[in-house]
Parts: C-alpha cells; sequence; structure tokens
C-alpha cells in the first residue's frame, strides 16, 4: 500500500473547539463531559440515560450566509452538515490552500455519519414534510454537501459502519487517493447528539455508563457515555504533499477494514476478527507489531468491549519486544463519539506523532487488572509518553456495533532538515525580508473578525521575520471578496498592520470589496529623475528586480564596456552624464516593469516620457531588450557627443503664454507640454536664464531642470541625425502605447529609426498622451516605473486622471524597499490576484501554520421544540422568518413599490432578514437560491404584484442578477402593461 | 533521511544555526550623552562603544520588552534557520545574569512561547560566560543522546540602569554603566550530525579560577527586607579588570590550542571578549599575533552579557568557510570565570 499523507486538520469535540483546543485538552488530561444542555432535552424527562454527556459549544451555530445557504435552508439542514461545511473550510485552509483554488478539482469527500436522526425527527409527520427537509435530512447528502458547496467533483460519499464509520471512511479515501481516483481527499466523521433516543438503547443493552462517561481499561469502567464531534482531515499521495512543500502531521502507512460475519450476535465485538484487522493492516503497512509504539485503541470503556480489544491487541503485540505497545483511548476524554468516534483517534494520533509526544489516557491510573496487560505486551499510558527521535508507528483501531472493524497505521512524517544559505545568500541581511500579508472574508464585518483573530495568533509567537508567515496567508487567506494586505517586515508589525485595521474605526474594511479588477498603466519616468544609489532599497529587497536588473545590464554592457548596474548601485556620480543616465534609466525602467509584469501585474497601457519610451516599448513588446538596449546605448553616446551648453527649464506657464518669449529667443523651444499649465523650454542657457527672469516677475513658477542639454530642441538635430541612420527592428506595439512623440496611442505604427530620431528632437506630448491613455482604457491606478517621482505629479498637476490611484515602487533616494511590496498590496486590494510567490526569495517560502478562518456566530439554527415535543407549527425552525413592517422596503426604498414587494418575495423564500436583502445582494452567490427558489420567487412576486400579471421564468432570467435587477425589470413590465 | 556515515565524526557536537534579537533602533552616543548629560567624546573615550540598543524607553524609563521576549526571538530564529519545529527541539539552556523573574524561570518562559512541551529546560545563573556554560551543558546533553537542541543567552538592563537617576551627581564608575551595556539575546541550535551551518563545536572551555580573589564585578538585588538600603547594585573593579583580563585571556587562547593541538596559524577567526570596544582593543594587543581575523560586535551592541558570543558567532557565519577554524574567548569578572570554546565548519 502506497504512502498518504495527513496534511490538513480541523476538528471540534466537546470542550475542545479547534484543533489546538483539542490538542490542549489532551495534553492536560481534561475531559468534555458536561451535563446535558437544555437545547437537547430536559434532562429530568429521561432518567434513564443519565444527565451527562459530550456536548460541542454552539453546535447549533451556523455561517449560513458565508456558504451562500439561506436561513430557511440552513434550519431545514441537519446539523451534522452544518458542522461540517466549516470544518472542511478550515481543515483545507489548515492544508495549506485556499479553499476556493479546489473548487472545480476532483477532491473527494468521505464523511462518516451514524443513522440518521435529524431525518427521523423532522420527517416522522407527513404533514410537515417540505423539500427543504428531505434534503436536509438525507444522510448521504452530509458529504455530497461538502462537494456542492466548495464544487469538488471527485467522490463524495457518506460511510455509515456505526461507530467505525469515520476511519472506515479514512480507509476508504486513502484508497481513492492511491488508486488515483482523487488527488486530494477530505475524510472524516461528525456526530451530533440530537436526542436521548440511542442513549436509551444503550442503557437497555448494559452498556452506558452511569456518569456518562468512557473510561477505558479502568477498573471503574462501566459502559458508554455518548459524545458529539466532528473531525476532518485532509489526506494526499505522500509524494505529492512532499512535492508541494505541505506540511505533514503523519503518514498513514497502511489501513485495513473487515467484519466480525456471523459472530456471536450482530452487536457483539469479536476478537478474532479484531486481530485479524490488525494483522491485515500492518500487513498492508509493510510493518511488524513490535515496531508498533502505541496504538490508540476503540477502547469504549465497556467491561466486554475493554476485554475482547485488550484479548486482540495483546494477540498481536505481544511478540518479543524491547519496550511494551502503549495504549490508551481518548474516549477517556471526550466520551463516545460514534460516527466521529475513528477520526477522533486518528487525529489525536497524527497530532502526537507530530507533537512527538503521546498524551496520557484518562482513567488510566486505575488500570483493569483483569486486562493482564503486561503479560500481553501491552502497557496503558498513565502519563505522557515522549517519543524517540527517527520514525515513530502508531495503531488506530475503531470498531463498529454491526461488526465492520478498522484500522490505521500512521507513521511520522518524514523529517526534512533545511541546509544553510539555500537561496543562496551568504551575507544576513540587517532587516528582515518584505512581506504582503493577506486576509479575505466574506463580509466587512468577517474581515475584522478574522484580522483580530490573525492578531491575536501572530502576537502568541515570538517576534520574528514575517516573511514566509505572509507567504503562507497569500495561499491560504486569499478568495474571499473583501480584502486586506499589508506590506510588513516582522511579526511586530504584523500584529500593528492586523489590529489597525480590525479596529471598529477603520473603514478600510468597508472599502475592501473589489468589485472589478484593477486596470493599470505604466508611466515610464525620463531623464532628469536618476541620481547615484538609484531603486538600491528595492535591489538589496527584491529576487525580482535583482534578476531583471540584470537582465538589463547584461543586454547594456557591451555597449557600455562596463556594468551600468554596478555603476548605479555602487553610487557613482556618472549616473549623471548622458552616456549613463539614459542607459541607467532604461535599465531601471526596464527592472521596473519586468518585476511587477512577473508579479501579475500587466498593464493595459503604457507610457513613457522622452527617453522613458524605450523601457515603454520593451514592455509593449515593440522593441527587443537587446534592440532597446543597442538604441539607448547609441542615444546616450549621441548626446553626450552634444556640445555643452544647453539646458531646460519647467514652467507652471501655457504654450501660450510662452510664445511670445520664446520667439524673441532664437534657439529656444517647447521641450515638453506636461499639463496645460506645465510645459517645458529648452534652449541655450542664457536664453533660458532671460525667459526665466521674465517669468518669475510675471510670478510664474520656474524650475531648472538637472540635465546636460537642451532635449527636445532643434540642438538635438545632430543626435537625431545620428538616430535616423541605421535600421530598428520593431514590430506594433502588442499592449496600447501612448506616444509622448505623437500625444495619442499608437496602434499599427512602427517604433522605427525615423520615430526614435524625431522623438528626440521634437516636443514630449506628455499631456495629450496622458489624456489618449485615459481615454482609451479608462485607468484605475498609474504606476510610475522610475526611480523618483516625477510622472505622477504631473499627472496629478494635469489632472487628466480623476480618481486614480498612483503608485510607485521605487519613489525616490528615501524609499526603503518596502514601497514594491505595498503596490502590490494596494492592487490586491483593488481585485488583482498577483503572482504571490514571485514576490518572495525560495528560502521565505517556507509553510507557517496560520489560524483557521473565524465564521460569524451570530445566527443559530436548533430548534429541538419542533421535535423533542412536537406538535409546532413548521415555521417556528426557521429563526428569521420576516415580520411585517421591517426591513428595507419600509426603509430606503420605502419610495419604490416594487423592489418592496421583491424584497418581501425574496425574504419569505429564503428566510432571509429583510435588512440584508438589499439592491444589490445577488440571488446566487449572495443569496444562496436555487432553481426551486427562483420557482417559488415568481409565484411569491406575481402575487404580491397582481398589476404585473404572468411572467415566465425564462423571461426573468435576465434580471436573475441581483435584487435590484429584478426589481427593475419588472417595473419596466408594470410600465410597458399599464401603459 | 539517510545519513553518509563519514558525514560526522563520532562524538562531535554541530552549531547548525544562531539566531540574535536586539531589542528597537540603536541608541547612539548623541542621544546617550544628551540623556545622561555626558559628552560623546566622554563615552568614546572611556568605553568606545558607538551604540547599543534598549528594551526600554531612555527617556521614560517604560519597559517595553521582557528577557524572554528577546531570548524568544532569538530562538524562534535559530530553530527557522535550522529548520527545526517544536517537536525536534530535545532541551533548552538558558544562561543569563538578569532573569525577568526568579521564578518561574525566563528559561520555561521561553519554552512555552516556542511552542516546546515535555523536555528538560535548564537556566543558568551567570555572567557572559553562561553563554559558554549554556554550550557546554548543550554539548553535554547532546553527547547524551540528545538529537537536537537549543542554548540561549541574553541580558537586559531595566533593572540597573535607569533614566530618572540623578546622573549628574552618579560617581564615575557607577555612570560608566550606563554607556557600557546593552540589551540583547542570542541562540544557537545544537545537533548530534552536522545540520545547517555544519560547525563542529571542537571544544568548550568553562572553569571557575576565582579560588581566594575578590570580585571584579558585581551585581546585586534588593529584597523586601532591605530594598531601602543605599548599597550600589552594580559595581566594576576596573583597575583590576584592566590588569588581569588580558593576561587571562591570553592563557584562554593557550590552553584550547594546546588541548586540540591547534596552532595559531590554524586560526581563521577569533572571538575575543567583549567588554568594552577600548577593553577588547587592549586583550587583542595581548594576544599573540596570528593570521586569525577578529569578530567583535560590541561597538555596536554594547555589552550585551550573556548574548555577546552567540552574536559573535552570528557575524561569524558568513565569512565561515568550510575548512575555517574559529576561537572565541570569554573572561567573567564576576568571580574570576574563564570560558572559551572552538569552532570548525566541516
Amino acid at each position: 500500500m502506497g504512502d498518504v499523507a495527513i496534511v490538513g486538520i480541523d476538528c471540534a469535540f466537546p470542550g475542545a473547539a479547534g484543533v489546538q483546543a483539542y490538542w490542549d485538552l489532551l495534553m492536560r488530561g481534561g475531559d468534555g463531559i458536561a451535563p446535558v444542555p437544555a437545547q437537547r432535552w430536559a434532562a429530568r424527562d429521561f432518567p434513564a440515560v443519565g444527565g451527562s454527556g459530550g456536548f460541542i459549544d454552539d453546535a447549533d451555530v451556523f455561517d449560513s450566509d458565508f456558504f451562500s445557504v439561506t436561513p430557511r435552508e440552513a434550519a431545514a439542514m441537519d446539523p451534522h452538515h452544518r458542522l461540517l461545511l466549516p470544518c472542511a473550510w478550515r481543515a483545507l485552509e489548515d492544508s495549506g490552500r485556499a479553499p476556493g483554488d479546489l473548487a472545480g478539482t476532483e477532491t473527494g469527500v468521505f464523511v462518516g455519519v451514524m443513522g440518521g436522526e435529524w431525518g427521523r425527527l423532522t420527517m416522522s409527520d407527513p404533514a410537515r414534510t417540505t423539500a427543504l427537509l428531505g434534503s436536509g435530512s438525507s444522510t448521504g447528502m452530509a458529504a455530497n454537501r461538502i462537494s456542492y458547496h466548495f464544487n469538488f467533483t471527485g467522490p463524495s460519499l457518506a460511510v455509515d459502519t456505526a461507530c467505525s464509520s469515520s476511519l472506515v471512511a479514512v480507509h476508504l479515501a486513502a484508497g481513492s487517493l492511491l488508486a488515483e481516483e482523487c488527488d486530494t481527499a477530505l475524510a472524516g466523521g461528525v456526530n451530533v447528539v440530537l436526542s436521548p433516543s440511542l442513549g436509551m438503547v444503550y442503557g437497555q443493552l448494559g452498556l452506558a455508563a452511569a456518569d456518562g462517561r468512557c473510561k477505558p481499561f479502568s477498573a471503574d469502567a462501566d459502559g458508554i457515555g455518548r459524545s458529539d464531534g466532528v473531525g476532518l482531515v485532509v489526506l494526499r499521495r505522500l509524494a505529492d504533499a512532499l512535492a508541494d512543500g505541505q506540511r505533514i502531521y503523519a503518514v498513514l502507512r497502511g489501513s485495513a477494514v473487515n467484519q466480525d460475519g456471523r459472530s456471536n450476535g450482530v452487536i457483539a465485538p469479536n476478537r478474532w476478527s479484531q486481530q485479524r484487522v490488525l494483522n491485515s493492516a500492518y500487513r498492508r503497512a509493510g510493518v511488524a507489531p513490535d515496531r508498533v509504539a502505541f496504538v490508540e485503541a476503540h477502547g469504549t470503556g465497556t467491561v466486554l468491549g475493554d476485554a475482547i480489544e485488550c484479548a486482540a491487541l495483546g494477540a498481536v503485540h505481544a511478540v518479543p519486544r524491547d519496550t511494551p505497545c502503549a495504549i490508551g483511548s481518548v474516549k477517556g476524554n471526550l466520551g463516545h463519539t460514534e460516527g466521529a468516534a475513528g477520526i477522533a483517534g486518528l487525529i489525536k494520533t497524527a497530532l502526537a506523532l507530530h507533537h512527538r509526544i503521546v498524551p496520557a489516557s484518562l482513567f488510566a491510573d486505575r488500570e483493569n487488572p483483569q486486562l493482564r496487560l503486561g503479560e500481553r505486551g501491552l502497557r496503558l499510558l498513565k502519563a505522557p509518553m515522549r517519543l524517540p527521535r527517527g520514525e515513530t508507528l502508531a495503531g488506530v483501531s475503531s470498531f463498529g456495533m454491526g461488526g465492520t472493524n478498522a484500522h490505521a497505521v500512521l507513521g511520522s512524517a518524514p523529517r526534512t532538515p533545511r541546509g544553510a544559505g539555500t537561496d543562496g545568500a551568504r551575507s544576513r541581511p540587517a532587516r528582515d525580508a518584505v512581506g504582503v500579508f493577506t486576509v479575505s472574508a466574506d463580509t466587512p464585518e468577517a474581515l475584522r473578525r478574522n484580522l483580530a483573530a490573525q492578531a491575536d495568533a501572530v502576537a502568541g509567537r515570538p517576534r520574528g521575520a514575517a516573511a514566509a508567515l505572509c507567504r503562507s496567508s497569500n495561499l491560504v487567506k486569499t478568495g474571499l471578496p473583501h480584502r486586506f494586505a499589508a506590506a510588513v517586515r516582522d511579526t511586530g508589525e504584523l500584529v500593528d498592520a492586523l489590529r489597525r485595521a480590525a479596529a471598529p474605526t477603520d473603514t478600510a474594511a468597508e472599502q475592501g470589496r473589489p468589485w472589478g479588477r484593477p486596470v493599470v498603466a505604466f508611466l515610464f519616468t525620463g531623464q532628469g529623475s536618476e541620481y547615484p544609489g538609484m531603486t538600491a532599497g528595492l535591489h538589496r529587497e527584491s529576487p525580482l528586480y535583482r534578476r531583471h536588473l540584470a537582465e538589463a545590464d547584461e543586454a547594456l554592457a557591451p555597449h557600455l564596456g562596463e556594468s551600468v548596474r554596478d555603476l548605479v548601485l555602487g553610487g557613482d556620480e556618472r549616473v549623471h552624464r548622458p552616456r549613463f543616465a539614459q542607459p541607467a534609466l532604461f535599465a531601471v525602467g526596464y527592472a521596473l516593469a519586468r518585476t511587477l509584469t512577473s508579479l501579475g501585474v500587466g498593464p493595459a497601457a503604457v507610457l513613457g516620457h522622452s527617453l522613458g519610451e524605450y523601457a515603454a516599448a520593451v514592455t509593449a513588446g515593440a522593441l527587443g531588450l537587446e534592440e532597446a538596449a543597442r538604441l539607448v546605448a547609441r542615444r546616450g553616446a549621441l548626446t553626450a557627443e552634444l556640445p555643452a551648453g544647453g539646458g531646460m527649464i519647467a514652467t507652471g506657464a501655457g504654450p501660450g503664454e510662452l510664445a511670445g518669449l520664446l520667439a524673441a529667443e532664437p534657439g529656444t523651444a517647447v521641450a515638453a507640454l506636461n499639463g496645460p499649465s506645465d510645459t517645458v523650454v529648452s534652449g541655450p542657457l542664457d536664453a533660458l536664464e532671460r525667459i526665466t527672469r521674465q517669468l518669475t516677475g510675471r510670478g510664474v513658477r520656474v524650475a531648472r531642470l538637472p540635465v546636460t542639454h537642451a532635449f527636445h530642441s532643434p540642438l538635438m538635430a545632430p543626435a537625431a541625425a545620428g538616430l535616423r541612420t541605421g535600421t530598428v527592428r520593431c514590430a506594433p506595439p502588442a499592449v496600447p502605447l501612448a506616444s509622448t512623440r505623437h500625444g495619442r496611442v499608437l496602434r499599427h505604427d512602427l517604433m522605427d529609426a525615423g520615430y526614435w530620431a524625431g522623438q528626440i528632437e521634437e516636443p514630449v506630448l506628455m499631456d495629450g498622451a496622458l489624456a489618449a491613455l485615459v481615454a482609451e482604457v479608462a485607468p484605475t491606478h498609474l504606476i510610475e516605473i522610475g526611480p523618483r517621482g516625477v510622472l505622477l505629479q504631473i499627472a496629478a498637476r494635469g489632472g487628466r486622471a480623476p480618481g486614480v490611484e498612483y503608485l510607485h515602487p521605487a519613489p525616490g533616494p528615501a524609499s526603503t524597499g518596502l514601497e514594491l511590496a505595498e503596490a502590490v498590496a494596494a492592487l490586491y486590494r483593488a481585485g488583482l490576484d498577483p503572482r504571490w510567490e514571485e514576490l518572495y526569495a525560495p528560502g521565505h517560502r517556507g509553510v507557517e501554520p496560520l489560524a483557521p478562518y473565524v465564521f460569524s456566530s451570530a445566527r443559530r439554527s436548533w430548534d429541538r421544540e419542533s421535535f423533542v415535543q412536537p406538535a409546532r407549527p413548521a415555521t417556528a425552525t426557521v429563526p428569521d422568518a420576516p415580520r411585517p413592517g421591517r426591513g428595507a422596503g419600509d426603509g430606503r426604498d420605502g419610495d419604490d413599490p416594487v423592489l418592496h414587494a421583491v424584497v418581501q418575495a425574496v425574504a419569505e423564500v429564503g428566510g432571509h432578514p429583510p435588512e440584508r436583502v438589499v439592491r444589490e445582494a445577488r440571488f446566487y452567490e449572495d443569496l444562496g437560491f436555487d432553481s426551486v427558489m427562483i420557482m417559488q420567487l415568481k409565484n411569491q412576486v406575481e402575487a404580491r404584484l397582481p398589476r404585473v400579471g404572468e411572467v415566465s421564468v425564462q423571461q426573468m432570467l435576465p434580471a436573475l442578477r441581483s435584487v435590484g435587477a429584478l426589481a427593475d425589470f419588472l417595473s419596466d413590465v408594470l410600465m410597458a402593461r399599464s401603459s | 533521511m539517510t545519513r553518509a556515515p563519514a558525514a560526522g565524526d563520532r562524538g562531535a557536537v554541530y552549531l547548525a544555526s544562531t539566531g540574535t534579537a536586539l531589542p528597537g533602533d540603536p541608541v547612539d552616543n548623541t542621544a546617550l550623552g544628551r540623556l545622561l548629560g555626558v559628552s560623546e567624546e566622554w563615552i568614546d573615550l572611556f568605553v568606545g562603544t558607538r551604540t547599543r540598543h534598549f528594551g526600554w524607553d531612555p527617556v521614560t524609563g517604560e519597559v517595553r520588552g521582557s528577557l524572554a521576549d528577546l531570548c524568544a526571538e532569538a530562538g524562534a530564529r535559530a530553530m527557522d534557520a535550522a529548520g527545526l519545529g517544536s517537536a525536534d527541539v530535545e532541551f533548552v539552556v538558558l544562561a543569563t545574569a538578569t532573569p525577568d523573574t526568579l521564578l518561574p524561570t525566563t528559561a520555561s518562559e521561553v519554552a512555552d512561547r516556542l511552542g516546546l512541551d515535555h523536555l528538560p529546560v535548564y537556566q543558568i545563573q551567570a555572567g557572559c560566560s553562561g553563554a559558554v556554560q549554556a554550550l557546554d551543558l548543550g554539548r553535554t546533553l547532546v553527547l547524551g543522546g540528545r538529537r537536537a537542541g537549543l542554548v540561549l543567552g541574553g541580558d537586559v538592563t531595566h533593572r540597573f540602569l535607569s533614566p530618572r537617576r540623578d546622573t549628574a551627581r552618579m560617581p564615575t564608575e557607577e555612570l560608566v554603566n550606563h554607556v557600557l551595556f546593552g540589551d540583547g539575546a542570542g541562540a544557537a541550535v545544537l545537533t548530534d550530525e552536522p545540520e545547517g551551518e555544519r560547525i563542529a563545536l571542537r571544544s568548550v572551555l568553562n572553569s571557575w579560577a576565582g579560588r581566594g580573589r575578590p570580585p571584579g564585578q558585581l551585581l546585586d538585588w534588593y529584597g523586601t527586607t532591605d530594598r531601602d538600603s543605599p548599597r550600589r547594585m552594580l559595581a566594576e573593579d576596573y583597575k583590576a579588570i584592566e590588569e588581569h583580563v588580558p593576561a587571562i585571556s591570553v592563557e584562554i587562547l593557550w590552553e584550547l590550542l594546546g588541548g586540540l593541538g591547534w596552532s595559531l596559524d590554524d586560526l581563521a577567526f577569533l572571538l575575543p571578549p567583549q567588554l568594552s570596544e577600548r577593553m577588547t582593543a587592549r586583550i587583542v594587543e595581548r594576544l599573540p599575533a596570528g593570521p586569525a581575523r577578529e569578530i567583535s560586535c560590541v561597538s555596536e551592541t554594547g555589552n550585551t552579557g550573556n548574548a555577546l558570543p552567540f552574536l559573535q558567532v552570528d557575524r561569524l557565519l558568513p565569512e565561515f568557510a568550510p575548512g575555517d577554524r574559529a576561537l572565541a574567548l570569554c573572561v567573567e569578572s564576576s568571580r574570576w570565570i574563564r570560558a572559551g570554546f572552538a569552532l570548525e565548519k566541516v
């Protein structure tokens, strides 16, 4: 049998609301046995079953909105199903993946569940039967609902072998994985003690513990105490789990299932069958019994059951061995969780192997001497047992009342030691690497709730690097509509950022739902923005930027005869000379753009200011990197050969205002039209000096630009002539390129030699190009691709792109290297799904456990009155039945009678509180409607709006996007019919 | 994982990784001089230390982080660098002169924060030689059969230095403590096979040699009966330290080399005692000349007590090439403890 890895766990057991709480309960030897909650039944009415048992808190809580289940359906759903859905979500998260990423895959679901008590209780009165109750109560639906809500198309089955159901489910899941029916499987079980009925059965059979507690292998053992529980594990083939770098709790080495056959009574346990199932599992796992360090026994704590189990365990394990095989049973802590009993034992065993310590078995201190454990090579765990180094093997047993036995063999996860300097970096950075931590949720309130939960979890860790934690959050905590993202370096910063965003005063949570994807335009900065050491922080921080700057450097080196990267990062002042300034800026622009596109930030359009057009052209696919490098180096060389003496000034004047001044100064020219009152003038220095005095006298802002020549003026003619010679290998841009030479978007135009020659001597039509870009693609984000913020200021001054968000991954000498991550975080919040892995060096891509999703506990769906004491009207099971005179219809939509009627109809059909039925609510995603409910909705609408008359579902379909769309459609019908 | 039989020497113990933690931003002499009302030049002349870190606000005295915070951070970084999960750590040894509380020990608090459970946890009460004592004990535990463990050292100053004190009237020998010390913690993972950094801990010297000698350093503490006592909390016999520590360092060097059969020429790196920049320079001057490069940290971290050897090893790692050997020397002047260790990258 092949190996299967346990890569994710979630569970809830009495006294333990999650995996960590479960482990804590086991390690402190706690138990979850408590008096019967009033919600289940009145203990005094059923004295025969005793007054206590194991009940999970909040078994009635279900975040139906999260799973798009209507309140009405949630109320009709079997509580077993309600518990499974959030458990599945959290288990998949724990496996290091966003559950949504598995949608559409052939993931298998194998759920052990015993009996069908909910159906018996709710469907026993034919007069009260409803369609929702029908689908809500079927046992098979326990697995199918998970497959439906998560969109898993692999095998999906509920398993009922009585108390061994969930371990048999794990066995079937492993087989399905190894047969390659599926690549990921959810397996486990669920049990909810809905009524005292089965307890009465146990009592009549003499199997019920007087105190409601299982006391496995104890001299005081007197029977079973019943308990709730839900637990799921995520299973993968070991090789796949290792290849994907998933955290592995333990490895399922082999398992076996058999049957008692015709033994001495259908419900009596059978020693020989138990022995055979153990041997069979060890054989399949390829292990000898003497290597098994401990067995998590079935251990119900009935006198007969314990005796038979120990006899079987002894027969297998009483072989010559160094130390006895340790045994214990979690039923001492939890009671008998029946359909979830096997998974409770399996999870305990997996956690024990993971933590390398086996918890003590409760009630072991009064070991039953009649079990003769010592003679049988067995030892009851009276204290926790620390496991030795290396692989430990453990067994898990689970036996069903009807004689179906299961045993699983688990081994510790393979250790993968880390080598030093795996990322090749030998130097120790003074600061921790940057990451972006992400959290997502289904509502603003849920986002706050989960931000707070993450903050608490991270605050409980020692302060330290956050990159691996961030990387894990990108894998797990993305995919829901409301998004949070923050760029941080260490866990201290992370906790602060999470707490700030979780505060009710922070409005970011409300704004955290993008409705589309961002439309990004890249603006490439031109000459004058360069400085020694530019982008050094980013170079230190980003492996991606390092890689792409090296590409540009390599392309430029043959033309420059030296490394422009080393020149830039070395702080060389020569970066101000045109010969180096132009290649240096090109390299920075190219590398910044490639860094962003590698991260999944693809531009909808590009624009380059003057020299910036070269890197823009490469990004748009108009020039290849080598060709552009050759051209830029040549342009730099030609510029350097020009006689000195020219310069440039930026003015706060429009071209009209300047015309007279320029006419009076031969050799001067408008070099750039950056905005309506934002004009750059080129020319001889003395002429510029005179113009500056004139303008300053008129109160116009003038600034001398830090350039060496009068670019974009007739003084550039010799350089232009040089650029005009030779051919340029170019193609029409694949991405819209707003040309600052022409002031419009290039379509089929080629950026050939003539283009580049004209480009250097003609004015830069920035304002026109930006306006054309905005008109063409309507960007939501402008990103400056340059070492200093220049174009974003021009754009802001010109007002061409109102409402657009500005981002800059390398904003000048004061930048810290954090800004790239901040830009990616902003784009994620705006709806982009970046290629997160590219943000991190390989050494920071480790898996870190994250706190599981915290679901809403606002909605509870449980009403024992309806079945324990029948004869209440069925509507009582609906907690949020709409009350007349409340909700949206009487609020802000009170003046729209059609909308009011639609809201009322929706609330009636779905059982939603009317205030949740807002205009924007979508029928399928937000309200959980299905085709049957649409039919009911049509009837409701027609009844409430008689004047609309007959409308077919076919006619309504296009309008069934949202509540508002349907109301608008019906209003139109009403208008048409009344006119 | 299969192990090549030749990968590790029998009976050797390895250092797989280090982790360090220094609280907040460095406090430079300008800032510190302003707070204490002394000149930068005086600090430079007396101790030569340029920056140090404090886990408390030097203006208000507010304590922002405990020793356990620092040690947990350093420990987690070391475990992470070695790729160790909490289940892989089989012991903890923590050395400090300044525990957060007498009970529970800071070592147990740190074990809890690191998610460790059911394992031996030791705390060593010592000055800067405690870090070497921790390595010594850790080495013994690994040789005794433990696979991997965490050793830590750290100290904090908030109980002994206070911004509210009237520094103007403070005698020089007390004032100097304010510029000498800093807060910090360091940690290392020890393993029984070469892993991570693959550095063999070739020998550890840990020898108390204070018989009949008066203390060179004193760190006192008050309780309910004597909390109003006027006696000094912190005192150093600078004359004795200046006189004896360089000579003792030379002896430690020869003792370690002799025990290993190494010569001065075998050493690529030397990690000298880190009392202060000035004092360390004085010690290094006295040591016999050789090719070894000095690895020091005190001028940037201040004297962080039990963290110092870990901070030095942490700085050594990027430089340490396979085949390189290094020696660390440590003198605890409280009652004259000679300590040191030898490292070799395999």
